[in-house]
């Protein structure tokens, strides 16, 4: 199926719930509401065999979070986005339809303080136990101060 | 009775850090749990502030083994973002570092497991033969672990007609004896004895859990992004992805080694079609505004990168998909029912080792669950007991 066969077949079968953009040979970006994201999902699962999810990348917009799914078949790569607003950020797991995004969801919960509803273990992954709450490196506000290094018996 | 064996983060027998957390009933693994951030190094935040160029060399520190494949996916998706047309003799050179860099890793881990079996010859036959392809990449590249070898718009360095003989005279050097090894590895009765059967993962739960590489495919699953997406040079090259249906460890082996004698073919085949030109482009400084999703096929699996540009010469973001964290998910399902002695096996690239792990004076009795804290001293008295009573001669002279 070349990508524009594809392409009018999503917009046929998922109709203006889904915006299609197709920057390149094989790599299509959905872009749906935050509700539609697990329906969506499970319906490019079903009828398109979508089952590889290759990682789930957050972007800080500024006043949004963009969060895209990779995933990809052996004929095609969907790139699944959607928006969420940044005063109350989110998101439906989606490990109910693909079970192995849940290493993926723990990580944009850590970093981008997006909160996952429904996530089965959501425990901080690569964060540690001791660092401070509401703390989230990707976030573009969020900048770091290196403490001033102590050198004993002070600088030579 | 169940036990909670913690393996890491810092232990002696592991090389990186990581936190295992087994859930032990005697001898067998009912739950595994993995925790990671220990080396976190928040590279992702720090390539927001370096221009594309800094970025390079920033990707190729992600990893010491796969060190290319990272740069590699990071470049190749900033040239699809400034449009840019990669002379074909540059691109022959880079994926051939690529194949280079997948043999070097195979053959890296092929002696972990054989030693990792109990087969330590496997391990320095292998490990002496890796040498090979160690000196092929200095030669071409000048570094051994960090090629640097790669820009935006092609590489860094041209290859001659001497250092092409050299090449194949090496590479067909190690087809040899890598036939040799699948031999080896396939038929040897007590090493197929100890590897058949160890750490199962079915084809359904490579599926649900987005295993990916050759862990993937020594279940069935056979998809390799230079097959189906393929990049640059993979459309010229004939070559054949490596699967296996055992869905264990030998399967594992065996799909390692046919991945390396697939890329000695194509080494072969990009020495004889070398086009000559520029290996170079030009490369402006900024990218336009745009995203683009690179993909690339690393030793370990499927390396994808996501980079967005802002019109800047610096990523607005760049989001790093190594193919080890895709495969930690499965890793816990092929622990779970496994033994305590097949972890070191099943978990091979990391190397964790169990036998040293608990050294606790809280004793816990394995049938009743009863628990008895010992004092050190005690500890002590009761060690010297024991080897007051062993069986040993005492003062036994050494005949020689």
């Amino acid at each position: 199926m070349t990508d524009a066969e594809l392409i009018d077949k999503l917009k046929a079968d998922l109709g203006d719930r889904v915006e299609i953009a197709n920057p390149a040979r094989r790599r299509l970006f959905l872009k749906v509401a935050p509700g539609d994201l697990v329906a969506g999902t499970t319906r490019l699962r079903d009828a398109y065999g979508v089952v590889l999810l290759s990682t789930i990348s957050g972007v800080d917009l500024g006043t949004a979070f963009e969060i895209i799914y990779h995933f990809s078949t052996p004929e095609h790569d969907f790139n699944l986005r959607t928006e969420i607003p940044r005063d109350d950020p989110r998101v439906a797991t989606i490990t109910t339809v693909i079970p192995g995004a849940i290493l993926y969801e723990r990580e944009v919960q850590d970093m981008f303080g997006i909160v996952v509803d429904g996530i089965p273990d959501g425990r901080r992954l690569l964060l540690s136990d001791d660092w401070p709450e509401g703390q989230h490196p990707l976030r573009k506000d969020w900048t770091h101060d290196r403490p001033k290094e102590v050198i004993p018996g002070g600088q030579s | 009775m169940k036990f909670q064996i913690p393996i890491g983060p810092q232990h002696p027998a592991l090389k990186e850090p990581i936190s295992l957390r087994m859930t032990v009933e005697g001898e067998v693994i009912t739950d595994a749990d993995i925790r990671l951030g220990y080396n976190h190094r928040g590279v992702e935040k720090v390539a927001e502030g370096k221009n594309y160029i800094q970025n390079i060399y920033l990707t190729e520190r992600i990893c010491g083994i796969c060190s290319h494949s990272h740069s590699t996916c990071f470049v190749q998706g900033v040239e699809k973002l400034m449009e840019l047309e990669p002379p074909k003799r540059g691109m022959y050179i880079r994926y051939l570092v690529s194949e280079l860099e997948r043999i070097h890793s195979h053959l890296l881990w092929l002696g972990v497991a054989g030693h990792e079996a109990g087969f330590d010859s496997l391990f320095m036959y292998v490990w002496r033969d890796r040498e090979i392809v160690m000196d092929l990449l200095e030669m071409i590249t000048g570094n051994r672990v960090h090629y640097a070898i790669n820009t935006v718009g092609g590489v860094r360095r041209d290859l001659d007609e001497a250092q092409k003989a050299k090449i194949l005279e090496g590479v067909a050097t190690l087809r040899k004896r890598s036939e040799y090894y699948l031999d080896l590895g396939a038929n040897e009765p007590s090493f197929v004895a100890r590897i058949a059967g160890v750490g199962l993962l079915s084809l359904e739960q490579v599926i649900s859990l987005c295993a990916v590489g050759p862990t993937a495919r020594a279940s069935g699953w056979d998809r390799d992004v230079r097959k189906e997406d393929p990049y640059a040079v993979y459309d010229e090259l004939d070559f054949e992805v490596a699967t296996a249906d055992t869905c264990d460890v030998l399967g594992r082996v065996v799909v390692r080694i046919k991945e390396v004698l697939e890329a000695y073919k194509m080494i072969e085949q990009m020495m004889k079609n070398l086009p000559d030109g520029d290996i170079a482009c030009k490369a402006p400084r900024k990218a336009k505004p745009g995203e683009v999703v690179s993909r690339y096929e690393a030793p370990r699996g499927e390396n994808i990168h996501y980079i967005k540009a802002n019109g800047t010469d610096k990523p607005e973001r760049l989001k790093v998909r190594a193919p080890t964290l895709g495969n930690y998910p499965a890793t816990v399902e092929m622990l779970k029912n496994g033994f305590i002695a097949d972890i070191p096996l099943i978990f091979a690239a990391i190397d964790p080792c169990i036998c040293c792990a608990e050294r606790a004076v809280t004793l816990v009795s394995a049938r009743t669950g009863e628990e008895s804290v010992v004092s050190t001293a005690e500890l002590r008295k009761l060690a010297l007991a024991r080897t007051k009573n062993a069986p040993v001669k005492r003062n036994a002279v050494w005949p020689l």
